[in-house]
């Protein structure tokens, strides 16, 4: 059923005290790890935003690193400056790459959002004199540098982004974006702007996606095109939502805990190489198996010892 | 008599196949109106063109004072022309009431139709659905997807609707339930378009028939005498479709 | 600047687009046709061009052979896929199949990277044909060989989908589910046809792609995004469409490779420009029809 914001205070509450919790009392390196959960849990409820009205983007690592990038170029000003010029960039880029892109069939979009993820290194490395090249930039550390506060600032993030990820979910938006999804004919003969609808969502998710980038790269102070480019970026939140479960606020988030939590072991043991073809197999198991992802599977539990209980009830 | 619908010289080619080839009729306002014609005649092609669907190549499409044949889907909805889909694909987690809200929400047309029948359910009660409003679609047999189809099609508070093939497959009790949930919209003010293969149907129901052949208008007028001409028949020979 | 440098870019083209088109064929029946969303088919065509690399180098086996063994395997494995786990996601929407061909894709990629490292291979074998020259103008036997097997590999796939009781079982299937079932086709079945005879042509493009490009694990992914672009150019479903799709994606992509400095680094970005520029003007391929809902 469709969200109802008032109901979710709780899990705002939660996510709030998790992550202020964490700051206050994890040692260093468990704040490392949450930070970041935190950078990649933005990154997949951004992603599943845009999956809704059944769009797959492959982009986001293009959205990641604008958002990294734009904040390293308006480094020298107020601090507010960086958040809303890598945020802003990156919602105008969806805005264009969207409407060049979002009328054409759907497997289109996917591989433009490739292309347009890959294609982003090349202005980065032609243009050194303001991106500082393949040698890569400074951009504006995030809470002087001191990981507590990074997280606090994250968290407050992440609550941002759980909030959106709601109204998305709502009653006005979350039936008319599966209906998009499942029959987009359905969905414009009931009254929906389709391309309009899908512009919107493409905005919003690229515009989080861009907020996970600003902070990542305010986090260690340096960042290079290799890395917040990177494809790994993009594979990330499709592998990690689908894990979790698409259509939710909280499956995302479950997700990162529990594949951050799989990447540690599995490059362990494969190493750097490769260590992606565990997403691969997370994906097509969840999809074939479970596609509710984890969320769905343990809530489906929840339903059925409720209805076990009040069945016992019964004489 | 008022015009609900006007087509003048609608064509509409895929590539090198002409689907619809200058057809021109009315749709009069506040009738039922059948739309017939054997396989491959352009009927759902002149519906896709007319809802905005498809682009016509050709032609003019006239709802009132607005020329449809160059608007968006949606923007056709709005003015108060819907369709239903033969084949209803639903999202499987979505319930009755949710998809009856979608164009509650973004059509929000007020219709005296719409006045009496307040929200979700007495929409849904309305056109046949007994399943609870909560029901998820992927729980819901084909006949009640259907049902949801129209209801969702009514709840748009369209002044012609489109029924495409409602009735096919259709038990006789179902069928009469459709009969009369047709008659009902008809008699809150709505022109009612049955594009429809059983002819008893549109016999019973029809005040004015118009058939469609190889992209072409066929003829037109009341069912009886339609449906007597030699060239109607011709055109179904060797599909037996009178029941 | 005289004939011979102009012709010598293009006749190679030709060569390229034969390629292309070999690799597109495959796609056009499993988009084009039954509308399977298969983001792994470049993928497929890559485990083809290892497989005939492998058994070139360690068997001694010429690629003229071990490229049907290579579409033998990737046919099986196609099979294996399909009833694995595609047959069951068919049935959830094309959302899905997106994304698990897109999982599977990301799986075999990886696994290729493990299994043998991302290094670039280059093969050599002695020409299978030998070299033309037509005046000033010289194409190597090996792309002759190639231009030559891809365009044999598109018609069969031609006279299959056209011709044959197979094809036309698998285009009732996905034109017209309902009415197929009635009729008694399995529907599935068709669709299971249409996937490995799919994965079968990839093999062979495989084995191509081993003669003229680098074998490396990534060399998938720019053909399968080229192979989706010359399918959109053509339109979707039209098997001709994919041939002249392939022929003018390969005459940009050569124009651009020889005239334009730096150009042979844009990879499949000339595929991704010429495919938004021409749907922007024909929003269903140069040659496509208007898809039914």
């Amino acid at each position: 059923m469709s969200t109802k914001i008032v109901w979710r205070l709780p899990v705002y509450l939660a996510i709030g005290l998790l992550g202020g919790g964490f700051a206050y009392w994890a040692d260093p390196y468990l704040i490392q790890i949450a930070l970041g959960v935190v950078v990649a849990a933005l990154l997949a409820l951004s992603w599943d935003v845009l999956s809704r009205c059944g769009q797959v983007s492959l982009g986001h690592a293009g959205f990641f690193g604008i958002g990294a990038y734009f904040s390293a170029m308006f480094a020298e000003f107020h601090p507010a400056i960086p958040w809303i010029a890598g945020i802003g960039a990156c919602a105008i880029a969806a805005a264009l790459l969207g409407m060049l892109t979002l009328r054409l069939q759907r497997v289109y979009f996917t591989i433009a959002t490739l292309g347009f993820a890959l294609a982003l290194q090349v202005p980065v490395l032609i243009f050194d004199g303001w991106t500082g090249g393949a040698g890569g930039i400074a951009p504006a550390l995030v809470a002087g540098g001191d990981p507590a506060a990074q997280l606090l600032v994250g968290t407050a993030l992440l609550v941002i982004a759980a909030v959106i990820s709601d109204v998305v979910l709502s009653a006005w938006f979350r039936p008319a974006f599966f209906m998009i999804r499942t029959k987009p004919e359905l969905a414009a003969s009931s009254g929906v702007p389709v391309v309009r609808t899908k512009l919107l969502a493409f905005v919003m998710s690229g515009a989080l996606g861009g907020a996970a980038g600003v902070l990542y790269a305010g986090l260690y102070g340096y960042i290079v095109p290799g890395d917040v480019f990177n494809l790994n970026w993009s594979v990330l939140p499709l592998a990690v939502t689908i894990l979790g479960g698409m259509d939710t606020t909280l499956g995302p988030l479950l997700g990162t805990i529990v594949l951050r939590l799989l990447e540690e072991v599995a490059r362990a043991y494969i190493g750097g190489v490769g260590y992606q073809v565990v997403y691969g197999g997370v994906i097509i198991f969840f999809i074939a198996v479970m596609p509710t992802g984890l969320y769905g599977f343990l809530r489906g539990i929840v339903m059925r010892l409720r209805s076990d209980a009040t069945k016992a009830d019964k004489p | 008599m008022t015009t609900a619908i006007s087509i003048r010289n609608v064509t509409k080619s895929f590539g090198g196949l002409m689907a619809l080839n200058d057809v021109s009729f009315d749709f009069a306002a506040g009738r039922i109106i059948g739309l017939i014609g054997p396989n491959g005649s352009g009927k759902s092609t002149l519906v896709n063109v007319l809802t905005g669907q498809f682009q016509r190549t050709s032609g003019s499409l006239r709802f009132g004072e607005h020329e449809i044949g160059t608007l968006r889907a949606d923007e056709i909805v709005r003015l108060g022309v819907a369709r239903t889909y033969q084949i209803p694909k639903m999202p499987p987690q979505l319930t009755i009431s949710e998809i009856i809200e979608v164009p509650l929400h973004y059509v929000a047309r007020r219709t005296p139709l719409l006045e009496k029948l307040s929200g979700p359910e007495a929409i849904a009660r309305f056109c046949g659905l007994t399943q609870p409003v909560s029901t998820p679609c992927g729980q819901l047999s084909v006949p009640d997807l259907r049902r949801l189809e129209v209801a969702r099609a009514v709840a748009c508070g369209p002044s012609v609707i489109l029924l495409d093939e409602t009735m096919a497959g259709l038990s006789p009790a179902d069928a009469t339930q459709v009969v009369d949930l047709v008659r009902a919209i008809n008699a809150a003010g709505v022109t009612v378009v049955l594009i429809e293969h059983v002819m008893r149907i549109i016999n019973l129901l029809c005040e004015q028939v118009v058939v469609l052949n190889n992209g072409a208008l066929l003829t037109s007028g009341a069912p009886a005498s339609v449906l007597a001409e030699p060239a109607v028949r011709e055109a179904y020979l060797g599909k037996g479709y009178v029941q | 600047m005289d004939f011979a440098t102009l012709l010598q870019p293009l006749l190679l083209s030709l060569a390229a687009a034969s390629l292309y088109a070999a690799v597109a064929s495959g796609l056009t029946l499993e988009f084009g046709v039954v509308k399977i969303v298969n983001f792994a088919h470049g993928d497929f065509v890559m485990l083809g061009a290892f497989v005939t690399y492998f058994l070139a180098t360690r068997y001694g086996i010429s690629p003229a052979l071990g490229m049907f063994i290579a579409a033998l395997l990737m046919g099986a494995l196609s099979a294996l896929v399909y009833y694995g786990f595609l047959a069951r996601i068919l049935k959830q929407d094309q959302h899905n199949q997106l994304l698990a061909t897109l999982g599977l894709s990301i799986l075999i990629v990886n696994t290729a990277a493990i299994l043998w490292t991302p290094d670039a291979r280059a093969l050599h074998v002695p020409e299978i044909l030998p070299t033309l020259h037509l005046g000033r103008v010289t194409i190597p036997g090996n792309n002759l060989f190639v231009a030559l097997v891809g365009v044999c590999l598109y018609l069969a796939l031609l006279y299959v989908l056209n011709y044959s009781r197979w094809g036309t079982l698998m285009r009732l299937a996905s034109d017209d589910p309902e009415l197929a079932t009635y009729s008694g086709l399995d529907v599935n079945k068709a669709f299971a046809l249409a996937f490995i005879i799919g994965g079968f042509s990839a093999g062979i493009a495989g084995g191509l792609v081993s003669l003229v490009l680098y074998v490396q694990p990534l060399v998938g992914i720019d053909l399968g995004i080229r192979a989706f672009a010359i399918i959109a150019l053509g339109g979707l479903g039209s098997v001709p469409g994919a041939m002249i799709g392939a022929v003018v994606l390969s005459i940009v992509e050569g124009i651009v490779n020889a005239f334009v400095p730096g150009g042979g680094s844009w990879g499949y970005g000339i595929a991704f420009v010429v495919l938004i520029a021409v749907f922007l003007v024909r929003p269903y391929g140069l040659f496509g029809k208007e898809l039914r809902s």
